[in-house]
């Protein structure tokens, strides 16, 4: 999220903030400019989203640093509270209340009542596709109705941000993917600038391409998600390439400027190859598998899950 | 934020608050409760020859003195952490509602539901005693002036365990000690040391309005209207306390 100087002032500017319970570590130094739009706050489970979001919504208030959210400190300021929108990543509806009771409290809690919390009840549960099931008791909803009817609550009062901490967990596909055109559709079609975190990167990808990648409390990447690429590319990555005659291709790849290391595996057939430039190496490797006379049956990364590349961007 | 809104806010909050306590588990215990005290009463009216002695008497130390504090602790010293606890409270923690009224919205309810059962508590108590006696205006002239006790001591005890329900992690184990040991014993040792518990004063205020039973000639009651003055400031002072230490607290 690069900053313009006449461009759109961020929604959310977090400087050098830090958080901890105890001796636990929430947020460590976690900077951050959120910019209009949807931005994706990627990150594996415990690494500090949630935390940042207590932070954001004025929940917990910060041990060191500074967080403006629309241009104001969020620690008990609950006027903010008007013009942003929260669904939780836990269980936070009242098991006891049918969802139209649920959305009512909150409706009045935001000053609303009579026809137009009535008319706006009807409008969000049509827009999450809750219509149906708005008079059943909460506590009998599946996790994807759950999760709509906690969105229809983040939604009710029309905020200008959306805060939505790990919408997609626990949901079977075809309501990720409703959620995810949802999420979409509120930025598209009704303006609401959104925030949604995930530990998955590539559920982030099919909402935004602006992304914040956060692992041990900071925010350790953000930008396009085409950015982020690159700085991951520019890491070492571990490749295993497994087929006959690997001895040959292993001599070969050593020889390349972009390999840092070749390590054979208990399979003999199978090396691990260590790359510094992945394009380079992509791109060299049918030539040299031709040379070394081998064949290559199957390869693949070890690189693919986000832990390993929070791990590379962090320099461990 | 206009005082319209915030109106709004509390109101709802109440709304929602007395509906989930009035109608939960909670209200079950008060059942039990009256169950008891009718069939305490009962026994105590069909076994007394004055009935408006005995009468007060039993409704002195059965309901002001033990049930009081006690349903008061039930309901009110876990019902915000509950809420903390089991996360429901994120909705009203994110609502544009300084948490200071988001306070006095839980407190409301609370004193109300107190105020509902220990009034039906002391009424199917006091029916069942004089209902065989036959209630004459003696009678209830004790019982009026029993619901009044109830009714004040309701949002005093209220706003005292709710405080608790804020400023300690585990608020029943809190609630406990006050209800049983500090108003149970504390409250009932001879000497000044009494003075230190809500019950005396509000056994004060009794003493000052009540005819009949030892309460009536009780020789270590304070003055009727200093009590009633000082169970008032303790609320402010409770109410006032809970709400700056919610406002401060962070829910995590």
């Amino acid at each position: 999220m690069t900053a313009h100087e006449n461009g759109p002032a961020p929604i959310i500017q977090a400087h050098a903030l830090s958080k901890w319970y105890g001796q636990v570590i929430g947020l460590n130094s976690f900077a951050l400019r959120v910019m209009p739009g949807i931005t994706g706050i990627v990150g594996p489970n415990g690494s500090g989203k949630s935390t940042f979001f207590k932070v954001a919504l004025g929940l917990v208030k910060p041990n060191a640093g500074s967080i403006s959210v629309l241009g104001k400190n969020p620690w008990k300021n609950s006027d903010l509270h008007t013009s942003i929108g929260f669904c939780p990543d836990y269980e936070s509806l009242p098991a006891d209340s049918t969802g139209r009771e649920y959305l009512t409290l909150v409706g009045r809690l935001h000053m609303m009542h009579g026809t137009e919390l009535s008319k706006r009840i009807q409008e969000t549960v049509q827009l999450v596709d809750m219509g149906k099931a708005i008079d059943r008791k909460t506590g009998g909803y599946s996790k994807g109705m759950k999760q709509r009817m906690k969105i229809a609550g983040a939604l009710l009062h029309d905020p200008e941000l959306l805060i939505l901490d790990e919408p997609l967990s626990g949901t079977d596909p075809l309501v990720r993917k409703d959620i995810i055109d949802l999420i979409k559709r509120l930025n598209k079609e009704q303006g609401h600038d959104i925030i949604v975190s995930s530990h998955v990167l590539f559920e982030i990808e099919r909402m935004t391409h602006n992304v914040a990648l956060v692992y041990r409390g900071r925010a350790v990447a953000a930008g396009d998600i085409s950015e982020i690429r690159n700085l991951i590319d520019r890491h070492p990555h571990n490749i295993i390439i497994e087929g006959e005659r690997t001895t040959a291709l292993a001599k070969l790849l050593l020889d390349q400027d972009y390999v840092v290391s070749v390590a054979f595996n208990d399979n003999k057939d199978s090396v691990t190859v260590q790359v510094s430039k992945p394009d380079d190496f992509f791109n060299g490797l049918p030539a040299l598998i031709e040379t070394a006379m081998c064949s290559v049956n199957k390869m693949y990364s070890l690189d693919d899950n986000l832990e390993a590349v929070f791990r590379y961007l962090v320099g461990r | 934020m206009d005082l319209k809104s915030v109106l709004v806010g509390i109101f709802a909050l109440t709304f929602h608050s007395t509906k989930k306590l009035l109608l939960g588990k909670k209200v079950i215990i008060a059942f039990l409760v009256a169950l008891f005290v009718a069939a305490v009463m009962g026994y105590a009216g069909h076994m007394s020859d004055v009935p408006l002695e005995d009468g007060t008497n039993l409704m002195d130390t059965l309901i002001l003195f033990f049930f009081m504090p006690v349903m008061a602790m039930i309901f009110g010293s876990s019902l915000i952490r509950d809420e903390i606890d089991d996360k429901s409270i994120t909705h009203i923690a994110t609502a544009p509602l300084d948490r200071a009224f988001s306070y006095l919205g839980y407190y409301l309810p609370l004193g109300i539901a107190v105020a509902v059962s220990m009034v039906a508590i002391s009424s199917v108590g006091m029916l069942a005693f004089f209902g065989q006696h036959g209630v004459g205006s003696e009678a209830l002239e004790i019982y009026v002036e029993f619901i009044a006790l109830v009714v004040i001591g309701s949002f005093v005890y209220s706003s005292l365990f709710l405080m608790i329900s804020v400023l300690f992690p585990k608020p029943v184990m809190v609630g406990l000690f006050y209800a049983f040991i500090w108003e149970g014993f504390i409250g009932s040792l001879p000497g000044v040391i009494q003075n230190a518990s809500i019950k005396h004063y509000l056994r004060s205020v009794g003493s000052g309005w009540v005819d009949f039973g030892s309460i009536s000639r009780w020789d270590e009651a304070s003055g009727a209207t200093g009590s009633a003055v000082l169970l008032l400031c303790l609320t402010v002072f409770f109410l006032v306390l809970g709400a700056y230490i919610f406002r401060e607290k962070e829910l995590a």
